[in-house]
């Protein structure tokens, strides 16, 4: 039981430090007024 | 306007080109970036934004009123022009499949300035094969 407990514990743990794959890459913008 | 928009909060890079009116921002590794936040950003240092365009990696969803949209962040979801690049999109709501779009956000219309409480929309322009 304990073990299952640890194995439970490690794998949420693996899933939430997992780092945010979805993201914004790069934004580009077009400006008028610039000086 | 580099300075102000290096100062927004996830922002790694700000590049621009005076000659060519273009602006280039770079978001930090694993950090979140808001457009809509960048886009007032921009106005309030004082110029006009006529087009911007960001390339971002997500899921493809179907929103609450049933669109397509682009999960970018876990709580920030961008709803998809149709067009025929977005119909080819359509398969794939729901999957855990990720895709990397590049499309337009934003394009001024008249002299408005753009509201804070309009949702932005993407235009899918280009979507990238993995």
């Amino acid at each position: 039981m304990r073990k299952q407990t640890f194995a439970l514990v490690l794998l949420l743990g693996c899933v939430f430090a997992a780092p945010v794959a979805a993201q914004i890459k790069h934004i580009e913008m077009r400006v008028e007024g610039m000086t | 306007m580099k300075q102000h928009l290096g100062r927004q909060s996830g922002v790694q890079n700000v590049d621009v080109s005076l000659r060519d009116g273009k602006v280039e921002v770079t978001p930090k590794e694993d950090e979140q970036i808001d457009p809509a936040q960048l886009l007032k950003a921009t106005y309030d240092s004082g110029v006009t934004v006529a087009e911007l365009d960001m390339t971002a990696r997500g899921k493809i969803v179907k929103d609450a009123s049933g669109e397509l949209a682009l999960q970018a962040a876990p709580d920030r979801a961008y709803a998809l022009v149709p067009n025929e690049l977005s119909k080819s999109l359509q398969s794939l709501a729901g999957s855990p499949a990720e895709v990397t779009l590049r499309g337009q956000l934003y394009k001024k219309s008249g002299k408005k300035k753009p509201s804070p409480s309009t949702p932005l929309k993407l235009v899918v322009l280009e979507v990238e094969k993995e």
